[in-house]
């Protein structure tokens, strides 16, 4: 039955007033401060693989409570690692060290951190409310949409993905390819015929996506922190300066903050773009905009810190906005975070937005409140939280073995998880190695069986007269036109970015 | 080595279109039309590019935004292969000890062997990581959340 939105809102509020959803929230923030603040390798794709098998067996607004927790602070604490060790924190952080790792050899680490964590905390509020103002808004249209129509959505989504995204469109649209086929294995529901089982009792219900994700991100990630042996041949700038200042400075450039969180929230709603680009974009918007620029980013520039760390942050708002009224996932992240609620019965778009409101609007509190805490969680704790940067490879390599092991034996506790485990951890490698990337792969995963579902249902109900729809129609133009038009590469160029920034990059690996 | 690993996509594609170019029509729209015919033509063009080097030619991509994470460790050839074949030797050899052993006796067993190996790290500082290690999968799952793991296939 549909409620009004204002007393969905009101009941979300009140979904999660209760003590073990806020306890779960809060291990989720921890958990995600910890992801962000670890030393490179723990990354949220990898902790939501882990975390996945555990929580789809809890109570839903619990599990998600701890995801959406995790998740909503991993890039709150994210600048330690760029500000520190002069290396990215995370996918979304890159564009920090440019400017953040010379203030931290100047002894003003603390100052960075204190203006990351406060342009974090803005950009993630701001990122909330945008998703809080989205749903009423997008109503209306989202229920115009049905299952050919979110077909193309997703077919429109993928494309861009493979190919917005990637340096290297060809190997993109191959890696989804490859994850839509392996999203196939398994007995079809709709004709009961068994694909790509080969009489293995195992593949019947096809392959996790957990153990996928977790080989996919844990593998490679652990191999890096093992190549560089980071804490032992790294070592890390002083903790000085004053967090207050950094606090200040990013008030003072509250403006700068609001802009590139819409920068942030702008890379969330449009599919393919994600945290890759997110930071680079902010950064280069900084660097056109702000008085000084030239002269001032890549030396130290708190701007340079202050724009991609809000953006970042923002973006999660962006990034549920398609995931939860949609059911498009931007990214790793929000791919398994809909497998998760499918697991609990939910299905992400539409049919959510119609009967679970209530749901949605507890996800946009909890991913409000929960940046609120981690935002005071990194100004109370910094000087802990820098500790656990510098932990040592040799702490980090077998923590790592051990969840990913952990995690994917506890799929299914069957010794065939193990080999799994194994191949696709060596073929994460080697896809790392070569440029085929990674999430373009797990979101062809995720998404085949969804896909696959909206096209039956499409050819069942119209027969090949769905494509004469209008939004069918609509889609499909939006589709072919930003397809060619991305491929012709006028949408988005790191170039842009990368001119106003490059001098600066070199100008920091020069100092380092 | 760029072209053998696009090799194995090509191989994989041409198996599953042939594997299921057999299946009734709605079992096979979206394995076969959707991703495997699509995805052999791509890997195909792919490989002609990788055997002809145009990648390199063309300066290393298309211009665009890396999608996938980008890190450079800055480690000569040798060292980086070394590392990485002991990395890939420990991460196995504990996928075979889990199996061998049972995931409660190989993991606290990894995490020690791995610290005080390959770490370095001095015996009580190994020792704690393997008791930790142990209390987390004995504590945790066995014992509070009454998880049981299988035991290993040498004690049947």
């Amino acid at each position: 039955m549909e409620v009004s939105l204002f007393h969905a809102a009101l009941q979300g509020l009140l979904n999660i007033v209760q003590l073990k959803v806020f306890l779960a929230m809060l291990v989720g923030v921890s958990i995600g401060t910890f992801t962000a603040v670890a030393p490179q390798g723990l990354g949220m794709p990898l902790v939501y693989a882990i975390l996945l098998p555990v929580v789809i067996k809890w109570e839903p607004l619990t599990g998600i409570a701890l995801l959406i927790g995790a998740s909503a602070v991993s890039a709150i604490c994210a600048a330690y690692l760029p500000v520190l060790f002069g290396i990215p924190g995370g996918s979304g952080s890159q564009a920090t060290v440019v400017d953040g790792y010379p203030m931290g050899k100047r002894g003003e680490a603390r100052r960075a951190l204190g203006a990351s964590f406060m342009a974090g905390g803005m950009g993630c509020v701001i990122g909330t409310l945008t998703l809080l103002v989205a749903l009423p808004a997008a109503r209306p249209l989202i229920y115009l949409m049905g299952s050919p129509e979110l077909f193309v959505v997703m077919l429109w989504g993928l494309s861009m993905v493979a190919v917005l995204a990637g340096r290297r469109p060809i190997k993109g649209l191959i890696a989804t390819a490859f994850g839509l086929l392996l999203a196939m294995v398994g007995q079809q529901a709709q004709s009961g015929i068994m694909r790509f089982v080969f009489d293995q009792p195992y593949l019947l219900d096809g392959i996790a996506v957990s153990i996928i994700a977790l080989a996919l991100f844990g593998i490679p990630s652990a191999l890096d922190l093992a190549l560089t042996r980071l804490g032992v041949e790294q070592q890390p700038a002083p903790l000085r300066g004053s967090l207050i200042d950094g606090a200040k400075d990013t008030l003072r450039e509250w403006w700068l903050v609001v802009r590139c969180s819409f920068v942030g929230v702008w890379v969330g709603i449009v599919p393919g773009l994600g945290s890759q680009v997110v930071d680079w974009l902010a950064y280069g918007h900084a660097a056109q905009s702000c008085k000084g620029a030239k002269e001032s980013f890549g030396k130290g520039d708190v701007r340079g810190v202050i724009a991609p760390e809000s953006a970042n942050d923002a973006k999660d708002g962006g990034d549920l906005i398609t995931t939860l009224l949609l059911g498009f996932p931007q990214g790793v992240v929000t791919a398994l975070f809909i497998v998760a609620l499918l697991a609990w019965g939910f299905v992400p778009g539409p049919e959510m937005v119609k009967k679970n409101a209530d749901l949605i609007y507890s996800i946009i509190w909890i991913q409000g409140i929960a940046g609120i805490i981690g935002t005071l969680v990194g100004f109370v704790l910094a000087k802990e939280l820098a500790r656990l940067a510098g932990l040592r490879y040799s702490f980090m390599v077998p923590i790592l073995f051990i969840f990913i092991l952990l995690g994917a034996f506890s799929v299914n506790r069957d010794p065939v998880d193990l080999l799994v485990v194994v191949c696709f951890g060596i073929l994460g490698y080697f896809m790392k190695r070569f440029g085929y990337p990674r999430p373009a792969m797990i979101l062809g995963l995720v998404l085949g069986d969804l896909m696959e579902k909206y096209l039956y249902r499409s050819m069942a109900s119209y027969g090949f007269s769905w494509l004469t729809r209008p939004g069918v129609i609509l889609l499909l133009v939006v589709t072919v036109v930003s397809f060619v038009f991305t491929l012709r590469g006028r949408l988005v160029r790191k170039t842009e970015a990368g001119s106003l920034s490059g001098g600066a990059i070199a100008r920091a690996e020069d100092d380092r | 080595m760029t072209a053998n690993f696009t090799l194995f996509f090509v191989v994989v594609f041409l198996a599953a279109t042939r594997i299921g170019w057999e299946w009734p029509y709605i079992a096979k729209l979206m394995p076969v039309y959707v991703a495997a015919v699509p995805g052999l033509l791509l890997a195909l063009l792919q490989l002609y590019r990788d055997m002809t080097g145009w990648e390199k030619r063309r300066g290393g991509g298309d211009g665009g935004i890396e999608m996938d994470e980008v890190f450079t460790t800055g480690l000569d050839r040798g060292t980086q292969r070394r590392r990485t074949l002991i990395f890939f030797a420990w991460f196995i050899g504990g996928a075979m000890a889990v199996w061998l052993l049972g995931i409660v006796i190989a993991l606290p067993l990894l995490a020690l062997l791995y610290a005080l190996v390959e770490g370095r790290e001095k015996w009580p500082v190994s020792l704690l990581m393997a008791a930790a290690t142990f209390l987390l999968i004995w504590g945790l799952f066995e014992y509070l959340l009454e998880m049981r793991w299988p035991s290993g296939a040498l004690f049947g």
